[in-house]
């Protein structure tokens, strides 16, 4: 733990005006990590959150906004919900998926599509999530059929083939699946360590966790703060926080919710739940504090 | 939060859509090849600690049935008397990894435990399996490389920053580790997991001696559920020398690799999931003769059993049999993407090898 956060721990905790709220933003970043959202396709999460938030609402590109306080100054609190992901872009005779990513420019973990490679997904069709499973060489077949020294290339999107237990196309369509069909890996939050949770895109899931907790910890808002959970951060530029502040702008003040991970990018990316909270208690601190 | 809280707190996002409630909807055959099945896939038994899969078995057992264990952690179920005695030997043990040594940074060094792609472990939840319990903990992704399946040696972090650390969490050299697995139903009569390389066999063995007839038994039968096949058969080794010339066959039930997806050659291991039992002719463990083989086709067609025949790769514990004179008969059943975390079977094809195991044991 840095100085700088240590201090603000030390801070918070004998601040009569933060509510302790760690159970909270624990719950809350297992439950969040649990969901998909595909950058662009996030509606479903958006709806866990207008369920979960009361007042709040959503927008015409997906946002979910919800205003606290009222007068001056107004300020913008906000964290990116959405992840990187892919959707269905063909169905094959045999039943087989292909699929294409959504998003993705700022990835960091080279190997990022070879995690699908004989893993669990999850296909988000019509009629609900299907599970399925990205198709990978049998390792006994391979034996004896490459050379040492042979090409191993790395796996990219254009290798997956997801099998849903379908022996044709209609089989497929019978389970509410059709081309842009979101799909992600199957999410499986992994608690280990001292409050450690690892799952994708767990660093943005325990941001907006935190950010959810200090919203319901009821805090007694200075001005107006509009709280957004922004969709669509990871495609085309940041478009959803970019219609946040041309719809309910000008902001005197923005800030946006981010906790540190390690790990980032990969199936196992994982926070300390223990920093989550801490950013909760210090977004709590920024709404209440005099600007 | 507590660990524990938070242990509380994952399991609702741990129900995954798994459409297991369409098993109410299975015919009554699927449904107990289901039942029997999921829970010997949701035990975990790296080669050398099947202890855990050997009890599940053993409570799975039809209760007439008197099991021993032999000194290497076999399993043996002796049904019928006289001669020529028969043997049919299915694996309890899973691929995985062994602690070999922790880092002064608390992490963990491994070795692998049979054959399988390290990558497919890489950057993946992990689970040590350690004496008092299990300790989870994450492989570790490599920061940079551009081969796919075999990275740098994998390590796992348990969550700590010292080699003190980690021995305080009860993790030890010698311990083995996967990642947590679960059964899952796809769609119609499909199902996904991790270790159905042998559990299928073991399931398959335990439902063929729940509906055995035992009056109509000419000889006697053994079941073994064997360990250590995954790293050299050496459990079946065991077996075979202790029962030396007795048997006449041997039928080894393990995975038949199966070419039934769009990434393998077609040129063998031809036998799509979903058409039955699969009759193993020729791996690289063993040779069946024609005639062995043209008499289990018999058998699975006087008593209506959907059998497929087929030339796969991998071994089979009947190998080991053969140089006592031992006939290996193996029977297997189709599996996509093996020693994976996502293979894929069909509870049809389960239900067919206990059928077969069943015909051949009563009629043959």
């Amino acid at each position: 733990m840095t100085r700088l956060r240590l201090a603000l721990s030390l801070f918070l905790s004998v601040s009569p005006t933060v509510r302790l709220f760690g159970q909270d933003v624990d719950r809350l970043a297992v439950r969040f990590a649990g969901m998909t959202a595909v950058t662009g396709l996030e509606r479903a999460m958006t709806d866990s959150l207008t369920a979960l938030l009361p007042g709040s609402t959503r927008d015409r590109v997906g946002n979910v906004t919800l205003t606290l306080g009222q007068g001056e100054p107004k300020r913008l609190l906000s964290c990116p919900l959405d992840e990187v992901g892919y959707v269905v872009g063909n169905i094959l005779p045999d039943g087989f998926l292909l699929l294409r990513r959504v998003g993705g420019a700022r990835i960091t973990y080279p190997l990022f599509d070879q995690q699908l490679e004989g893993h669990r997904v999850t296909v988000f069709g019509s009629r609900g999530a299907v599970p399925g499973v990205a198709a990978v060489k049998s390792t006994h077949l391979a034996r004896g059929r490459g050379t040492s020294g042979s090409p191993d290339p790395v796996f990219t999107v254009d290798n997956a083939y997801v099998d849903v237990g379908a022996s044709s196309a209609a089989d497929v369509r019978g389970l509410g699946i059709a081309a842009m069909a979101p799909v992600s890996l199957a999410k499986h939050p992994h608690a280990y360590g001292d409050r450690l949770l690892a799952a994708p895109a767990a660093g943005r899931r325990a941001a907006c966790a935190a950010l959810a907790a200090a919203v319901q910890a009821k805090p007694k808002v200075r001005g107006t703060v509009v709280v957004a959970f922004t969709v669509q951060s990871l495609y085309t530029g940041d478009a959803g926080l970019a219609s946040v502040k041309a719809l309910l702008g000008p902001f005197a003040e923005t800030k946006t919710a981010s906790v540190a991970a390690r790990y980032v990018d990969t199936a196992v990316e994982t926070v300390a739940l223990q920093d989550a909270e801490a950013l909760a208690q210090g977004l709590v601190a920024w709404m209440e504090a005099s600007p | 939060m507590k660990a524990t809280t938070l242990a509380l707190a994952l399991l609702p996002v741990s129900v995954v859509p798994s459409l297991r409630g369409l098993a109410a909807q299975d015919p009554p055959a699927i449904r107990d090849a289901q039942q029997v099945l999921s829970r010997l896939v949701e035990t975990y038994g790296v080669s050398g600690t099947e202890g855990p899969v050997r009890d599940q078995v053993k409570a799975l057992l039809p209760t007439w049935a008197k099991a021993e264990t032999d000194t290497a952690g076999n399993l043996w179920v002796r049904v019928g008397q006289g001669n020529p005695v028969v043997v049919f030997v299915a694996h309890l043990d899973e691929i995985g990894f062994r602690v070999t040594g922790i880092r002064d940074d608390g992490s963990l060094e491994l070795e692998t435990r049979g054959g399988f792609y390290p990558s497919l472990f890489e950057a993946q939840p992990a689970l040590v399996h350690a004496d008092k319990g299990d300790v989870p903990g994450v492989f570790i992704p490599r920061d940079s490389a551009f081969t796919r399946h075999t990275p740098p040696s994998l390590r796992v972090d348990v969550g700590t920053t010292s080699k003190e650390a980690t021995m305080a969490r009860g993790v030890s050299p010698g311990n083995t580790i996967t990642m947590p697995k679960q059964y899952v139903r796809l769609a119609g009569t499909r199902a996904t997991g991790r270790s159905f390389d042998d559990r299928v066999g073991s399931a398959a063995q335990l439902l063929a001696l729940r509906r055995l007839n035992r009056t109509v038994l000419k000889h006697q039968v053994i079941f073994i559920w064997s360990v250590r096949e995954e790293i050299g058969l050496d459990g079946a080794a065991v077996a075979a020398r202790a029962l030396g010339t007795t048997p006449r066959r041997v039928h080894a039930i393990d995975t038949f690799v199966s070419a039934d997806s769009p990434l393998e050659l077609s040129n063998f291991g031809v036998a799509p999931i979903g058409r039955g039992a699969v009759a193993r002719a020729l791996d690289n463990s063993s040779v069946t003769p024609r005639a062995y083989v043209d008499s289990l086709v018999r058998v699975a067609r006087a008593r209506g059993v959907a059998l497929q025949v087929g030339t796969t790769n991998g071994g089979n514990d009947g190998s080991v049999f053969t140089p006592y004179g031992v006939v290996d008969v193996p029977i297997g059943w189709p599996l996509r993407y093996s020693h994976s975390p996502a293979e894929v079977i069909d509870l049809k094809d389960v239900v067919s090898l206990a059928d077969m195991i069943r015909a051949v044991a009563e009629t043959w």
